[in-house]
Order: C-alpha cells, then structure tokens, then sequence
C-alpha cells in the first residue's frame, strides 16, 4: 500500500502531511474509509488555515487505518501508518493525525521519531473526521519535539468554529524553569520488557521523581473502549448513504439502503464499534456501561493530581495485546491531558502532564536528551 | 357508566430565531428548496456546533411566562435513530438537563379557571422535510428545517376535556407570540402538538391504556380527534370488539379517524447520551432577569391598558389582543394617528373584513400602518367618505399608495357643496317618476335608493349626512 493518497510533490523543512480524516477544501476526504469513497471536503480544516497562513506548505495526504480505529483483531500488520511514514522516510517534515488508540503514539519511537498529543481544547477539531468527540485531538508527528512543539504554535488557539476549547487565543511552547519531579509507576513499568525498563531507570536517574500509584489503571483500558465505542457509533451514524458518501445499489426500500450501504461502505473495525457502541447506550446496557464508565472517568481525571510530581513517566509497550496496550495511551484522551512519546536510547516512552502543561513534557524532553 | 377522558400534551414550537441552533442558517420560512442547509446542519463529519444564544433566551422566555424553574446549566444529548430527514442519524434534544421545569399555565374554560402543569420546556433541532413524489416514486429531502430551533412543552396528563386543551393552546400561543418567542402558527407548523390521551372511569384513579395522536394541524382538528379517540376507547371498553393497546396513532383530518401508524417507534431505543461536542451553558439571574425584563407586554396585559387605559370596549380589545399582529398594527398606527375608537373600528371592520374576502387570517394581514393612520384620518377629519376610504384601503393593501396623495390627485375629497348636492337630488328625482310614485304611495324603501342614485352621480364622494339631510327635506316638498 502506497503512503500518499494524494502526494503534492513538495519537499522541506515547512512541510506538513495530513492524515486523510484532516478536511481540505476540494479534495477527496475518506477517512480511509470506503463508506466516504466520493467525498468531497466542502471547507478546510482549521489547522490547515493556520498551516498555510503560516507558511507551511501541505506534502500529501497520508492513508490511515478506517477512521483510525482500533485494531483489536490485526496486531500482524506492522507497517506503520502512512503518516508516520511520511515523516520518518523523510518525504514530509511533519504530519498531522488524530492519534485516539496509540497506533501514532507507540508507533513513533520505534521509527526514530516522536509525537505530540495535545492538551484537549487547545487545538481546533473543526475539519477533523470525528472519532469519539469527548477525546479527540488533532496530533504531530515530528522528528524533533522542540521542532514539533514550534509547529505546535502555529495551530494552537481559540477557534470560534470549535465549540470545545480553552478561550486562550495562543499558547506559548517552550521550555520552562520549573522543577520537574517525574512520578513513575513502577507497577506499570514492571510490565514493559527489559530494555524498556532499563532506559526508563536511566531516564529517571537525570531528573527528581517518586514512585506513583495510577489508581484504576487496569480499567483504563475498559472504561476507554466502552466510552469511545458509544462516542464512535453515534458518530458514524451520519454516514447513511443518503447525503454525502458511498451509497450501495440495488436497494429495495429506505432500511434495505442503509444496510447495503453500511454494509458495502464499512470495514470489520467500524462496524465492529457500531455494534459494541450501540450496544453499550441501549437502554438495559446505559447504566452498567455506559454510566458506570463515565464515572470511572471522572474519578480517573481526579485521581491524577499532579501535585507531587509534575510529568508521568509510562511505556509504549508492556504486552503483545493490543487491548492491554492501550491502557497506556488512555490515560491522555480520558482525562485531556498532553503527553508526548519518543525514542530514549532505543526505546519509546510516553510522557504525560496536567493540562496545559506542554512545557514541561518540553523540557522533561530537553533534559534527557542533553 | 360515566367515562373521564384523561389527557396529557407535547407541545412543539419553533422558536422564532433568526438563525438555526446551532449554525448561522437562515430560519425562514418558505426559502427555496435546501437553500439554508451548511456542512454543519447536514450532519457533515467535522462540523462543530455553537449554541445559539438567541435561542436560549427565547426558551428561558418560554420558561418564564409559564412560571418554570430556569435550570442553572443546561447540556445537550444525543438521541440516535435512522431516518433521512435526520442528517447526521441523531437528534440534538435535552433529555438530561431540560432548560425550564414544573412550570404551569392557567387556563379559563366554561367550567372555570385551571391550572395545567407542566413537566418541562426543553430545547432541541427540528428535523428537514421529507418529499415524496408519486410521479416518480422518488422521495426528496429538503433540510432547510433541520436544526431549526425548537421547545417541546411537556404538560402533565391534566387535561379532561378537549375545550382545555383548545384553551391551553391558544393561551399558549398568545404567550408564545407576544413574546415574540415564537409566531406559533399551527398551519405552517411552527406550532405541532401530539396528544396522549387514555379514558377511564369516573372516580377511579388507574390511568387507562394510553394512545398517542400525531398529525393535528389545526385546533379544529385536536378537538375532532379527542372526540373521535375517546368515543373509540369508550367503545372498546364498553363493547370489548377491539383491544386496546399503546401505541401511535395518527389522526387524518379527511377521513375524521386515528389510524394505528404501526411503526416501531415505541420499540425503538433512542440510546440517548450526552453530547460531548457542546459544552454546558450556564445561565445566571442576571441573565434570566435581562431577559424577563425585555420581555413584551403580554395579551392579558395589553387587554387591560386597551380597556382600562384607552377606554376600548372589551369586545373590541378582545379582538385586538387574541392576535400579535393585529395589536401590532393597533399599536404602530395609534402612534401616527392618535385616535383609539377609530382605529380600533377600521382594524375590526374594514381591515379583517378585506383580509378574510382574501382568506387571510388575523396574523397574517400585513398593512403600512403610517398609510392606514392617514387613511383613518381622512376618513375622520371628513376629508373623504367612509365608501372612498374603504376602497383606499383596498388599494393601500394591494398596491401600496398613499392615501393622501391618491385622494388629492384623484379628486377623491368629498362634496359637501349644497347646491350642487341640491340640483342632483332634483336630478334623480324627475329621472324617477316611478320611483317618486312609490314614496308617495308610502314606500319608504325608495329613501335608500335614491341616496344610491344620487352618490353615484356624484361619484359617491358627497358627504353621506348631507345627502340624507337634503334628501329629506327635498321628499317633504313633493
């Protein structure tokens, strides 16, 4: 499979990839899915607004997996999404995606090159194919974070079109003179192989840290799933086959239209969290899912405090389940924290901070790489 | 046995916005075919929405001229099904957090004043319309509607009769439109209302099986379809042939019956869920105070300043009042020509006279009140007569001119010269023996036809009183 949908040809240090859920006026946006197989953005994405008017020029548009799903049936395929690709085979400096499930974020370090997940809120979803919208967040591949976090600026802001932000009209990246205890825990980071766990010993011995607890840890990865598959099923409900979008042949009446339709336009994944999700807001399902879900979310925000340690220190990798996996990159969407993940002697690790806190995932970053 | 016909209401009304709920479309009515649709109200993936502020206050409006409790922090929730008048397969509504709750409204009946509960006011997005084409047997969707704002009152099953419910409705609507919180006109649907209804015995406090009626569009219609659906349960209890059960009903005004929709809509699960794509709204005193203090002057109090302040006989302020526009007009013209009496009569007679030759109702006469002033003026100041006026009136509604200009350039200005009055009657007269012959003969019918005769010659501008007055005297002679 190809890494551009669309490959505009152009080469630089300015240069930026979209991932192919980013709108672009005129173009063809499917999300990688088949059910958007004719579809054309009416707008632009806001990001791309700021990119252009800051210079930068767009190098392509990147394949993605459908709608950047989780992949719980195919941990085999190894190549790494179009939009990592671009940055790391050095065709694009840059790239822009909505990392929900990790794929970018644990991806990254194992191809030499990082991630930036964003504080929630401070960067316009307007134009962004939405996933689970209480979670989204558009993201920067990048070889560099001090790069990364410059390119960062440029997006960040207030957007009136997005009715989900911080009122704050820019932010300001870099790196900052307070003291950073690293909160590290060991429970978790047992998990990760050895190699990963020595860099981390190593990482640690550069800064003050103490050993944390991540209360409801083992959940994170429940409460992720049954909250991003309601979110996403009700989400992909608009893709209908009556407005916009494929629309299947041959059909006999309006229901017989949106099963063939749905059924011709979404892969397994997709239609995998359709049916999870709407499972999960039925009326019996609401309260023990559903509601019990958005509890332990709200008690997972508030168990993360920040107060005596500033940065969270986790692993990319602490088991060959992608569904364990991906309690490590939950933390960030559920509560809308910033994090970052990199390359740190041969092997990925995340950072988290509180919100807003990009500065100090900066200058964890700076430290350990001076 | 003595049967109760319980009842409860679901009131929807559109809210008289400019601009959709949560997009900058336009709202009006009768646009060209999907002309007010953006990315945003057809559902398209990353939209995102914005609250319309206008729309909040106008249901905190709702609220307050309902007695409700205004809630403090609103939310919107996802209520998701198929259907292709729905762009984006779910439906923005409050399940969760309804703006306005415990609110009632008193109404006045034959048998006394009433008070009907409410269980809440909440906001939520009209869907677009669906046309189906017999001809080719094709189906189109216009969504100019969809995501129009609108509140669905929800009453508590208060009512026993259909005269409550007819006057609950138009005590809502007078509230409503006044207000300006919504024009609240049934046949354009900006007002649609579904009525639960179950029957029971007297006396006895289990509800019966209840039915739900869909698709009355006019007043005239909810108290047929009560009627109708009443009787059908009475009969099903009484006689046991058919078995009642819960279910949608809808009335169809033509056949004058409810007929089962057999849709699965009782069986659908909404799978309801808080929208996580709009933030809360907060909404402090200070807020809900701005707005009761911009709020208009309602019926009830406009019919008191008409009758106590202005001296208007209450029949006349009954009218006046029982329609927004109508006291519009009142009003904007009272200010050009201060003249109550009067302009209460030219509204009542002369101008719902003409809009209902039209077939136009009382909200939608629409008249330049300044032209109308100087109309009545002219008509008052005996600058023309009350015939010449009425036919100004007519062309002030079609053609828009001016009546003090037309009147001047078209000689319209009455005749009140004696001696020409005079030599006409004497004219009408000698062209009439036949007619003279009869008032001899004691008929006094004639009287009014020669006045015909004689204001036709004088191209009925004479002054009506002299005429008669003339008339006499010139009859007494012969």
């Amino acid at each position: 499979m190809g890494l551009f949908i669309e490959d505009y040809k152009v080469s630089g240090a300015d240069t930026v990839a979209l991932e192919d859920s980013i709108m672009q006026k005129g173009k063809q946006v499917t999300a990688g899915s088949r059910i958007l197989d004719n579809f054309t953005s009416p707008f632009n994405a806001t990001v791309v607004d700021r990119l252009l008017d800051g210079g930068f020029k767009i190098s392509g548009r990147t394949v993605m997996d459908e709608f950047g799903l989780l992949k719980l049936s195919r941990d085999d395929d190894n190549t790494p999404s179009g939009a990592l690709r671009a940055v790391s085979e050095g065709i694009s400096a840059y790239a822009l995606c909505n990392d929900l499930f990790g794929r970018y974020r644990g991806e990254a370090p194992k191809n030499d090159c990082c991630y930036i997940h964003p504080t929630y809120g401070t960067v316009s979803r307007y134009g962004l194919i939405p996933l689970a919208s209480s979670m989204d967040q558009i993201g920067i591949v990048c070889k560099d974070l001090s790069q990364g976090f410059k390119l960062l600026s440029h997006l960040a802001g207030k957007d009136p079109k997005d009715g989900a932000m911080f009122p704050d009209s820019s932010y300001n990246y870099g790196t900052t003179d307070e003291k950073i205890t690293l909160g590290v825990p060991r429970s978790v980071v047992e998990k990760a192989d050895e190699g990963t766990r020595e860099a981390i010993m190593d990482f640690i011995k550069e800064f003050s840290s103490t050993d944390i607890n991540l209360e409801y840890f083992d959940l994170y990865n429940q409460v992720m799933y049954i909250l991003s598959s309601a979110e996403i099923s009700s989400n992909l409900s608009r893709y209908d086959g009556i407005k916009f979008g494929y629309r299947a042949s041959g059909y006999t009446n309006i229901d017989d239209l949106y099963i063939k339709t749905r059924s011709e336009g979404f892969g397994l994944d997709a239609k995998l969290t359709a049916i999870m999700g709407a499972m999960i807001l039925s009326k019996d399902q609401y309260g023990p899912y559903y509601e019990k879900a958005m509890k332990i979310r709200r008690l997972i925000k508030e168990s993360v405090k920040f107060d005596t340690y500033k940065v969270i220190v986790l692993p990319c990798r602490i088991s060959d389940d992608p569904y364990e996996n991906l309690a490590l990159y939950s933390l960030a969407p559920l509560a809308g924290l910033p994090s970052v993940s990199f390359s740190y002697k041969g092997h990925g690790i995340q950072l988290v901070a509180g919100v807003k806190k990009e500065n100090l995932l900066l200058s964890t970053w700076e430290v350990s790489m001076a | 046995m003595k049967y109760e016909t319980v009842m409860g209401l679901e009131v929807h009304v559109e809210l008289a916005t400019k601009s959709k709920l949560f997009c900058a479309c336009s709202t009006e009515f009768g646009s060209d075919i999907n002309e007010n649709v953006c990315p945003v109200c057809a559902g398209m993936p990353g939209t995102s929405l914005m609250v319309n502020k206008k729309a909040v206050e106008l249901a905190i409006a709702a609220g307050l001229l309902t007695n409700s409790e205004i809630s403090p922090r609103i939310t919107f929730d996802k209520k998701n099904y198929f259907y292709p008048d729905l762009p984006s397969g779910y439906q923005l509504t409050q399940l969760y957090s309804p703006i306005c709750k415990n609110g009632w409204v008193e109404i006045e009946t034959d048998a006394g004043k009433k008070k009907i509960n409410l269980v809440q006011i909440h906001l939520e997005e009209d869907a677009g319309k669906l046309i189906h084409d017999d001809w080719t047997d094709t189906t189109l969707i216009d969504f100019n509607r969809a995501a129009v704002p609108l509140i669905e009152i929800v009453t508590r099953p208060d009512f026993r009769s259909a005269e409550e419910v007819v006057a609950f409705l138009e005590k809502l609507r007078s509230l409503l439109s006044f207000a300006d919180v919504s024009d609240c006109k049934m046949q354009e649907g900006s007002m649609r209302c579904d009525l639960n209804l179950s029957v029971r015995e007297k006396g006895t406090e289990k509800l019966g099986t209840r039915t739900e009626i869909k698709n009355m569009n006019s007043l005239k219609a909810i108290a047929a379809a009560i009627a109708y659906e009443s009787q059908r349960h009475i009969d099903a209890l009484e006689t046991g042939d058919e078995v009642l059960i819960q279910e949608t009903r809808r009335w169809d005004d033509s056949i004058g019956a409810t007929f089962s929709m057999r849709d699965k809509e009782d069986a659908t699960d909404y799978r309801v869920f808080p929208n996580p794509d709009i933030m809360p709204v907060f909404i402090d005193d200070e807020w809900i105070d701005a707005v009761g203090s911009n709020l208009p002057e309602t019926a009830q109090d406009k019919f008191i300043r008409l009758t106590q302040g202005l001296g208007l006989p209450e029949y006349d302020s009954e009218i006046i009042t029982r329609s927004k526009n109508l006291s519009n007009i009142f009003d904007e013209t009272l200010k050009h020509f201060n003249n109550p009496k009067e302009v209460a009569n030219w509204i009542i007679v002369e101008l719902l006279s003409i809009a209902k030759g039209d077939n136009k109702g009382e909200d939608d006469v629409r008249i330049d009140c300044r032209k109308f002033a100087k109309l009545i003026e002219l008509v008052d100041g005996r600058t023309i007569n009350r015939n010449v006026g009425k036919k100004i009136l007519s062309l002030i509604l079609e053609e828009g001119i001016d009546p003090v200009e037309y009147a001047e350039k078209n000689k319209l200005g009455m005749i009140n010269d004696t001696s020409l009055i005079t030599s006409t009657i004497q004219e009408v007269l000698s062209e009439n023996p036949k007619a003279l012959e009869e008032y001899r003969g004691g008929s006094k019918k004639v009287h009014g036809f020669f006045v015909g005769q004689i204001m036709r010659k004088l191209g009925g501008k004479a002054n009506p009183q002299i005429v008669n007055k003339l008339l006499v005297e010139a009859l007494k002679e012969i």
